[in-house]
């Protein structure tokens, strides 16, 4: 009983201490964005600066919105905070809130909450979102299961700490490099960067996450950005625990999935929305390759 | 004495409705669902007995001819599901039901009465002759609830066609019993379990049974009369037949399964489990695509009932390579999600009936803006919404959950590339279902409930009277319940699934693979109270100062929004509509009704319909060769009763030689 609450308790400190840094990850992947493209760009702390000015200001609403609009947001970031609380490899030892499964749904359900808050404010921006959210994560979420398939049969346990990879095994083994490799375009895709969606354009034909916040502003906005900033470096630290066969403090890999992730978002443009199938395809069949060669 | 019978009892004196006298109507209605409500009640508490209790009770032995009522563990878990869903879904009916006075209301409480009754029949029946007949008397009552409403064609013609499916589905059903008790001493579940089945026979019988409950639990291809006679029946004769009798074909085909065929074949339990995962994904994929609120929820069956078979197929292969310990987690999934399923397929079926109470429509691209109307109808909604997406603290997630784990136990054992390919398949198909599935009720949810409503029906919605507020209040509460605390239920039925003669290996909440010393874990009251506590925490901090201000409308480029600006639900799953255009092959027309304009103020004409894939490729071709076939008897057919005399005398002179010649 002890050592299950102490358990919960580092991993409660772990989700607050992702959450600190979650805005400096996302600054550093800006700043390595700027510096690729010759600009100066704006300091890495940018992200803090920006979460505290929304924090400040007013929450202007539609007339037509109702509880699940403002309610959206605290779902959203709530999910992003559990899914961080789970992440094995800093504090959580053996014990983990959740298996890989519920991680995966219990983003699922922020996903759930922001697309039918896309929908209450009655424009016609929000549906797009909504609806092109839904198409990519159907594409997605087949790529997910693989990945959270193929370390199962290699460790026997669906808990995301038994699935901590293990050096000794599966150094640089074929299936261990396609499974990094599938896993970090599964990532891009569900963070909504760039080649699938761009992060920082506001025009119909290419954002699709954006889409969905079009209407928030105030206090919600800023919930909204954490979240997705948190959910970056959930994802980058699962990334690295689980799919980086290379024995380097989690910390750096974190650091360097981030600088990676700038160097892709720089090299790569946005694809046209359905060929992501394509794209996600590609994910799938490094996956299907990697189980076979386990 | 026994409530189980007594229960029976109640249920025949509610079919007094049938010869009430018509000037008090009304009477005949409450007397009616009082007794199905007492009656289910009764079902409940004695099926809990047989739950608790191992092996099978006796409850009526008829000496005379071969008749008899029995009861296990197996039929235990259906009768709770049934008995739960009687009663909320009658006590739902006191007040939907109203809406039938004056059309044929007694007929409804009767039949409503005698549908239930035969299901429970159907569930403790000790004998394949009873089991038939009262399978029979199901399907009968069910047509005639489905041609209720019979002063509609399409209604009438859903009825028929579910009239012959399931018919198609009982010959199927009654060869199967044939081939199994003819090798038996007697057609008695217990001496039909003792069976001395082998070789061909035992494959055709496992066909034949397979066929005839996947017909009636509407498994792909065999499901196309599901998606026409659920939006035809009335609200809460779809949400019984959805939650509980689509079940009842899971319970025979168990019955065959597990004591009558036996799971030692291999293939047997793939095809079960092939079959599940397509028409899971196909379901939804189909579900995605209706704009009726009740043909989307009539395909979401589909899907579901497709889990719940591939997760059943899942433990069926797992037993036939030897490991019947770890295919208890599979069919414990199976049982689990199939309750499940009932408590969140009833409460949604039951809000269509709501909206359809409150619009007078079926189709959500009329709908908008609900949700302000009739708050709390939009909340139950919400929570069966969120079950049916298999959300965290929902039951939806405990199914899903389970039969991912029970898929993942498939692969520690997968040595081969073939089974890893099969798991693989497996999964990717899951993930595709879990993600469509989310998609589809986001969008039936958010059309329907949120934004502005798109036509004036919506405007004079009203919230529910009190006793349909209470039928939906009943199952979110179960659905939540058991989310945050699947422990009892998940028990409970390993313990029906372990009643059946497997070993169970420990709590299934928490799988342990052998050997390797690693659990998977599902503790979800843990995480739903820090989810809950922390969320209170950041939603007292957003609210606490008042900042909220509603100025004005969207900014729209200068204009003032109109409510038709909003997404539509045929543009909303367009992407997915387009990514899967090679499974769904919409059919588009569009037409210009002026063309003085070219580009400005011309009228569009725009018609979509997704036929279903197996309706044009499988069943229309058969038809046509059905047809043709009969048609080339047309040549001996001349009419004259000269030529049909002869006939005759050729017929008789045939049999005299033969007679000869032997």
């Amino acid at each position: 009983m002890e050592y299950i609450m102490t358990s919960i308790g580092l991993s409660l400190v772990q989700g607050f201490v992702l959450l600190l840094i979650a805005p400096l990850v996302a600054g550093i992947i800006n700043k390595v964005k700027a510096r690729l493209q010759k600009r100066q760009g704006a300091s890495i702390f940018q992200e803090y600066f920006d979460i505290c000015k929304w924090w400040k200001k007013a929450t202007i609403l539609t007339p037509y919105t109702g509880v699940i609009f403002v309610l959206a947001p605290v779902v959203y970031f709530m999910t992003s905070f559990m899914a961080a609380t789970m992440v094995p490899g800093f504090l959580t030892g053996q014990f983990s809130l959740g298996d890989a499964f519920i991680f995966v749904y219990i983003l699922a359900l922020g996903r759930f909450f922001m697309t039918l808050s896309s929908m209450d404010a009655a424009t016609s921006f929000g549906g797009m979102g909504g609806s092109r959210e839904i198409y990519i994560s159907v594409l997605v979420e087949p790529a997910v299961m693989l990945a959270i398939l193929i370390n199962s049969i290699r460790y026997h346990s669906t808990t995301l700490s038994a699935m901590v990879i293990d050096y000794n095994e599966a150094f640089f083994t074929v299936s261990a490099v396609l499974a990094c490799v599938a896993f970090f375009l599964v990532m891009l895709a569900e963070n909504s960067r760039l080649p699938v969606d761009n992060p920082d354009t506001h025009l119909e034909l290419t954002m699709i996450h954006e889409c969905m916040t079009l209407e928030y502003s105030g206090k919600l906005l800023s919930l909204i950005h954490l979240g997705s900033y948190l959910k970056i470096v959930v994802f980058l630290a699962l990334f690295g625990a689980l799919y980086v066969p290379v024995e380097i403090p989690l910390a750096l890999k974190v650091l360097l999935g981030a600088v990676l992730i700038g160097i892709v978002e720089t090299l790569n443009n946005k694809m046209r929305l359905f060929k992501v199938r394509v794209y996600l395809g590609a994910a799938i069949v490094l996956l299907l390759l990697a189980i076979i060669a386990e | 004495m026994d409530f189980m019978v007594t229960s029976l009892l109640v249920y025949l004196l509610g079919t007094v409705t049938l010869v009430w006298p018509k000037k008090a109507e009304l009477a005949a209605h409450y007397f009616g669902m009082l007794c199905s409500i007492v009656a289910s009640g009764m079902v409940v508490y004695s099926s809990l007995k047989y739950l608790l209790s191992a092996g099978s009770r006796w409850l009526v032995d008829l000496s005379w001819g071969q008749y008899s009522l029995q009861a296990d563990g197996w039929s235990g878990a259906f009768l709770l599901l049934t008995g739960v869903a009687g009663v909320i879904i009658s006590i739902y009916a006191l007040d939907y039901g109203k809406g039938y006075l004056g059309s044929r209301i007694r007929a409804l409480g009767g039949l409503w009465n005698l549908f239930l009754l035969s299901i429970v029949l159907v569930l403790i029946s000790g004998d394949a002759f009873t089991f038939i007949i009262s399978w029979e008397i199901m399907a009968l009552v069910s047509f005639m609830l489905v041609n209720h409403e019979s002063e509609k064609k399409k209604t009438v013609s859903a009825a028929y066609q579910y009239m012959v499916m399931t018919h198609i589905g009982t010959a199927a059903i009654m060869v199967a019993f044939y081939l199994v008790g003819s090798s038996a001493e007697s057609f008695s579940f217990v001496d039909m379990a003792q069976n001395s089945l082998y070789g061909y026979m035992k494959d055709a019988a496992f066909v034949f049974a397979f066929a005839g409950f996947a017909l009636k639990s509407g498994l792909m291809p065999l499901h196309i009369w599901l998606p026409n006679a659920h939006p035809a029946a009335p609200s809460h004769v779809s949400a019984l037949m959805s939650g509980v009798m689509l079940k009842v074909a899971l319970y025979g085909f168990g019955r065959f399964a597990f004591q009558f065929i036996g799971m030692d074949v291999f293939w047997y339990g793939l095809i079960v489990m092939i079959m599940g995962l397509v028409s899971a994904f196909l379901g939804v994929l189909y579900a995605t695509m209706e704009v009726d609120m009740k043909r989307i929820l009539a395909y979401s069956s589909v899907e579901n009932m497709g889990i719940i078979f591939s997760a059943f197929g899942c433990g069926m292969v797992l037993y036939s390579m030897q490991f019947p310990m770890l295919s208890v987690v599979a069919f414990t999934a199976a049982l689990v999600h199939a309750v499940s399923h009932s408590l969140m397929k009833g409460l949604l079926f039951m809000s269509a009936g709501c909206v359809m109470h409150a619009t007078g429509s079926k189709n959500i691209e009329h709908m908008g803006g609900l949700a302000k109307k009739m708050p709390y109808t939009a909340l139950f909604t919400l929570i069966g919404s969120m079950a049916l997406s298999s959300m965290p603290f929902t039951s939806g997630l405990v199914g899903e959950w389970l039969t991912l784990q029970s898929f993942i136990t498939l692969s520690q054992q997968a040595g081969s590339p073939e089974m890893r390919l099969l798991v693989v398949f497996a999964f990717i198909l899951l993930g595709l279902t879990g993600a469509t599935a989310l998609g589809c009720f986001v969008r039936m949810y958010g059309i329907a409930f949120l934004g502005r409503a798109r036509t004036h029906i919506v405007e004079k919605a009203h919230e529910m009277p009190f006793f349909m507020l209470a039928g939906l209040g009943l199952e979110a509460v179960l659905i939540v319940l058991i989310g945050v605390m699947p422990d009892l239920l998940v028990n409970l039925m390993q313990k029906v699934v372990s009643g059946t003669g497997i070993t169970p290996m420990g709590n299934p909440l928490g799988i342990m693979w052998g050997g390797s010393g690693y659990y998977a874990l599902y503790s979800p009251a843990l995480i739903f109270i820090l989810f809950v506590f922390i969320g209170v925490f950041v939603v007292a901090s957003v609210y606490r100062s008042s900042t909220f201000q509603t100025k004005n409308v969207t900014w729209n480029c200068g204009t003032v929004p109109t409510s038709r600006q909003q997404y539509s639900a045929t543009g909303f799953s367009k992407p997915l509509r387009r990514a899967f255009d090679g499974i769904l092959n919409p059919k588009r027309r569009t037409t210009y009704l002026r063309k003085e304009h070219a580009y400005f103020g011309r009228k569009l004409h725009y018609e979509l319909s997704i036929p279903d894939l197996f309706n044009d490729k499988l069943y229309k071709p058969l038809q046509q060769m059905l047809i043709n076939s009969s048609s080339s008897f047309h040549r001996i057919q001349e009419g004259s009763v000269s030529i049909y005399i002869g006939y005759t005398m050729v017929a008789m002179i045939v049999v005299l030689i033969w007679g000869v010649l032997l």
